[in-house]
Formats: C-alpha cells, structure tokens, sequence
C-alpha cells in the first residue's frame, strides 16, 4: 500500500524536529531513511505511524488521511517497530507474537484459525519458530529483534516501519534482518526503515531519503544520490565513494584523515614511534 | 525461509493456569482453601454452631438464632470480606502492570489514603450518613486519588522512583489528614481504630448493598482492560504501534482501580498488603498474563482477607482484633520471602 507523507511538520513542545516534509512511498517500494543522529528520522517515522500527532500537514495511507481511521484500524494495516523496544522480556516468544494479534481481535481476545495461521507465518519468515518457546530475556540481540519482527509481522502488515532495525547486530545477523526485510518487501509489503549503516542502506533499498535539521536533503534511488559532496553536507564529515565491484552500488565512507589515519604518513602514531630526541 | 517448527502451535498460549498446560496446583489449592475458609467462617465463631445448625441456618429452616447468626451475621460478613479481597487484590494487578512497577499499590500509592479522607470527612459532616452515602464518598475519593496518580506519573516521563516517591508523599498526606479528620470526632477512639487498621466489625448486608453497585462494574472493567494491559506491558510505543490509546486506557485503568479501592475503604477502613501481596503471588503461580493475573489475584485476594478475618475473630474469641493486623502479619512476611528465597 503507497503511504503519503504531505508537508509534515512534527514538534515537541517548542522545538520543531521535522518542518514541511513531503514524499511518497510507492506500494512495494523499500525505502531507507539516513541522516544525523537529531536530525529528525526517528520522529518522521513516528509522525507516519499514529505514534506522534502532526503540528501541521497529513499521512495518507492508501488514499485515506491516517488521522481520520481508528487506532486499530491503522494497526491492521500499518506495523511500526520503535527502537530497541524493551518490554515483555518474561514473555515466550510465541507469547509476543500472539500479541502482535491485538488489533485483529474482539474484546475477549478468542484466538481464531486465523490467528494460529498468522502468527506461525510470522515465526516462520523472522525465523523464529524454533525459539517459540524460548522466554525473550534469554534470546541473543539478534534473536530478540528477530523476535519483535515476527511480532509486527502478526499483525499482517501492507506496510511495515522500522526504526534502526540493525543497530546492536553483528554483520552476520545484520545482513539476516536485511535479506528478511528484502524478502518480504518482494512479496509486496511496503518497507520504510531508518538505517544508520549507509552501506546497507545503499544495497538493499529501492531509494534512499537523507534528512537534516528535519528537511529532506536527498531522495533518490542510491546510486543517484549517494555521492560524496552530498552526504558531506548532510553529515558534516569529509565523505568519498567507492563503487562496489560485485553490484556497481556507491559505497560511502568518511575520508581518512591525515592526521589521524595510522597508515598515512605525518600522522602522531610515527611520530609517537619516533625515539625521543 | 527454513522453519524449524519444535512444538506444537499454541501449546504455551491461551493456558489459563501456567505454561505447562496444567491446571496450577497452588490455584487448585487455593479455591479449596476458600472453601474451608467459607465453611469455617459460618461455624466458628464466639459462638460454635454445629454442620447441621450451619446448613440449616443458610437454608432458613432453623431455629431464630442460628438463622440470624449464620445468615444476618457471618455470611454477609464473609462476602463482604471475600469481595474486598478481590478488590484490593484486583486494584494492586492492575497498578503494578500499569506502573511497570512491582511496588504499586492502591496503599503505597495513596489511593487507599484518598479515598478513605473522602470516608472520614463524609462521616464528620454527617455523623447519621447512611452506608451507601459512604460508599459513594469512598468511591469518589478513590478515583480523585487515581487521577492524582495519573497527572503525576503521567505528565512527562514515567518513572518508577518518581512514582513511588509521590505515592508515599500522597499517602502520608492523606493518611495525616484522615487522622486529623477522625480525632477531631467525638467518638475517635470507638469507631476510628477498627478504621484505622482496616476491620469488618459489624460488617453485613447493607455494607454488601451499598457497594455492589460499583464493585460489579470495576470488576467488570478491570477483566475488559486486562488484553489492553497486556499490550501496553510491552512499552508505550509498541502499545500504540498496535493500536492501543495508551492515556485513556491508563486512565480508565486508574478509574476502575479508584472505584475498587474505594468499595474496599468503605466496608473495611484501611486494609494494607492485600493489593501488594496478592499480585506478586498470582504471578509466581500463573505468569504475568493479566488475563489470567486479575482473577487469580481476585481468588488470593478473596482468600487472605476471608481468612484473615476469621483469624482476626477466633484469636481473642469472644473479642476481635482488626483484620487489617492479620493481613499485614501475614502478608508482609510473606512478601519478605518471596524478595529474599525466590528469583
């Protein structure tokens, strides 16, 4: 489903953290959202679920403004994942991802064929059916995430919003949560993520949108977007591109400093070599 | 992707007694408790009756006195104790999921306090006030203090240690004025001690009367809230991820805690433990789904007040002591055991 954002403007109190935002997301689109720490990505994707109510301006999901649908409603359809959520650790897995139900159910929660069916697919895709009945506070990092996954996944989402979903992962179950991400989007979910690691941000989403100071500096597919004088205004640091020879995709690091780089010449790791005169 | 399926679906989910898919045998153990309790509380007494003056005093078929001593005294007073139980056992689940804090309760947080200040002054500016004005005064002190409650542990960020701070502030406060309200009556020493310590002292039907109108649709509330309560255990934004308006549902729960603790106050004073206790039992015995949680405490509640006040009277037979003194000399030990030799 194509989520809208329209001249979104989100504010604590005094302080305004994203003004005048706009972009859509096409239906089975993945798009990555990079950008400084305070620079307004977390808040954006609070202002596209119902989690923070806008100052100013409208989400649509589909065609209908996501203010004028219920609370439960907007969560049959839409799925948010906030950073590093650390409830429920006492839960089974299983138990979480039956939580992930809430919305499709009555008042007495009956849980119907319906329900079996999708919690098992979500267990399955996040991989997690055989740590069903592992409490969450013994679960790895990467198996918790795994395991609040499979809980937004319950909810049978059209679109799935993710806030650092690899932050705290090691490469090997970073990559997993990335191909899992890729594969459901593959199967039509649309998938917003915010991404610190512009390195996988650049390889696996569709189009990558760059926020500063709550405005969008960048959006557009990686390989357009992602060059060197660009991300140095966005993040401030001296930045360079190398090309990933197995996908010809930008890969963007900060350039060393001279100073600083052990490796270059002139730097005070010599000079610290250096007997003293 | 490969799934690696262990087990069965749904055979840790929906067990209503504990992750085996047994029933608990603590729960088991503790409905017959409640039974021996009931049956106990109409024998025994100042004055023992036998099994069949017992049965036939329920059913009406015996003489005037064991009629009116086992149906106009010991049972209305045996509900009465059994439903506060609940009640206060019901009010500490409900805080302590709400608070994320294993401390709540309607006593540490002051809504014991606030709604027995609405009692007492109800008392004082009408000494001739019927059961049911009391009620209704208690019940409304209940939900001022659980709004109290909400606009300081909700303004901002919630935390535990502000929480509990401002519920002893709150609780001290109210309690001071409670006795200030109290020894400024004539009759301070008579009525306010059974008061004081939470009592039953000739507790019946019109105590039953006069809070059921608010103690069936709290109990009522606080079963419906119990899924919500479920989700919003899981952190605020997962809980609205999911569709749950986490405010109003934080203050419906604080409203159905207020109206059951005030209930509570009416009928019996100021009972501590039972909402700090039963909770934290029920949790050991059946994990922390509050589906499961709210009428398992109910059922612990009902049972160590029922028997704290059957102890309270069989102790210094012909004379009683306050039940409120039996429920903390058995509840706060026994809390001290489950901190201290359990995980």
């Amino acid at each position: 489903m194509r989520i809208s954002v329209q001249d979104l403007t989100l504010s604590f109190g005094p302080r305004t953290a994203v003004r005048g935002v706009s972009f859509d997301v096409d239906a089975g689109e993945m798009v990555s959202i990079v950008g400084p720490n305070g620079s307004g990505k977390s808040t954006l994707l609070r202002g596209m679920s119902r989690l923070q109510r806008p100052t100013s301006g409208r989400v649509l999901l589909g065609e209908t403004d996501i203010r004028s649908l219920g609370a439960r409603e907007v969560a049959r359809i839409l799925a948010i994942l906030p950073q590093s959520p650390d409830g429920g650790s006492d839960l089974t897995v299983r138990e979480l991802v039956y939580r992930g139900r809430f919305p499709h159910q009555g008042i007495l929660q009956r849980i119907t064929a319906q329900d079996v069916e999708a919690v098992e697919w979500a267990m399955d895709s996040a991989d997690v059916s055989g740590l069903a009945t592992r409490p969450l506070e013994s679960l790895s990092g990467g198996e918790r995430q795994r395991a609040w996954i499979a809980l937004a996944l319950a909810q049978q989402p059209r679109v799935l919003l993710l806030d650092e979903p690899t932050s705290f992962l090691d490469i090997a179950h970073e990559i997993e949560v990335m191909h899992l991400l890729r594969r459901l989007n593959r199967d039509g979910m649309t998938v917003v993520a915010i991404l610190h690691d512009l390195v996988l941000a650049a390889r696996f989403s569709d189009r990558v949108i760059a926020l500063r100071d709550g405005a969008i500096a960048l959006d557009g597919p990686p390989a357009d977007v992602l060059e060197a004088e660009a991300l140095e205004h966005v993040f401030g640091v001296p930045m360079m591109i190398i090309t990933d020879p197995a996908t010809g995709l930008p890969i963007p690091l900060p350039r060393p400093d001279p100073q600083l780089c052990p490796v270059l010449p002139g730097n005070s790791g010599d000079e610290r070599a250096q007997p003293a005169e | 992707m490969a799934a690696s399926r262990t087990d069965e679906p749904d055979a840790s989910w929906a067990q209503p007694f504990g992750r085996g898919g047994r029933p608990s045998l603590i729960v088991v153990a503790a409905i017959c408790a409640l039974g021996a309790v009931f049956v106990l509380t109409l024998k025994l007494g100042s004055v023992d009756l036998s099994w069949s003056e017992v049965w036939h005093g329920m059913t009406g078929e015996s003489d005037p006195l064991a009629r009116n001593i086992v149906w106009q005294i010991r049972f209305p007073r045996l509900l009465d104790a059994m439903l506060i139980g609940a009640a206060l056992a019901v009010s500490g689940a409900l805080l302590q999921g709400v608070t994320r804090n294993p401390l709540a309760d309607p006593t540490i947080l002051g809504v014991t306090a606030a709604a027995g200040l609405a009692g007492a002054a109800a008392i004082k500016f009408d000494p001739q006030i019927p059961q049911w004005g009391i009620a209704m005064a208690c019940v409304g002190g209940g939900l001022g203090g659980g709004a109290i409650l909400f606009v300081f542990a909700y303004r901002g960020a919630v935390s535990p240690i502000r929480l509990a701070l401002a519920g002893v502030a709150l609780s001290a406060f109210f309690g001071a004025a409670i006795v200030g309200v109290l020894s400024s009556s004539r009759t301070f020493l008579q009525t306010s001690l059974g008061f004081l310590a939470g009592g039953l002292y000739g507790s019946e039907w019109r105590d039953l009367r006069a809070m059921l109108p608010y103690l069936a649709p709290g109990f009522l509330g606080a079963v419906l809230l119990s899924g919500r309560l479920n989700i919003l255990a899981l952190g605020d934004d997962i809980a609205a991820g999911l569709g749950v308006l986490t405010d109003r549902t934080r203050l419906a729960i604080l409203a159905v805690v207020g109206i059951l603790t005030g209930c509570a106050v009416a009928t019996a004073g100021l009972v501590s433990f039972v909402g700090l206790v039963c909770p934290h039992l029920a949790r050991y015995t059946i994990g922390s789904d509050n589906r499961f949680l709210i009428p398992v405490s109910a059922l612990y509640g009902a049972l160590l007040v029922g028997g704290a006040d059957l102890i309270a009277k069989l102790l210094i037979s012909p004379s009683e002591l306050p039940m409120g003194i039996i429920t903390a000399g058995v509840g706060a030990p026994f809390l001290l055991y489950l901190v201290r030799f359990r995980e």
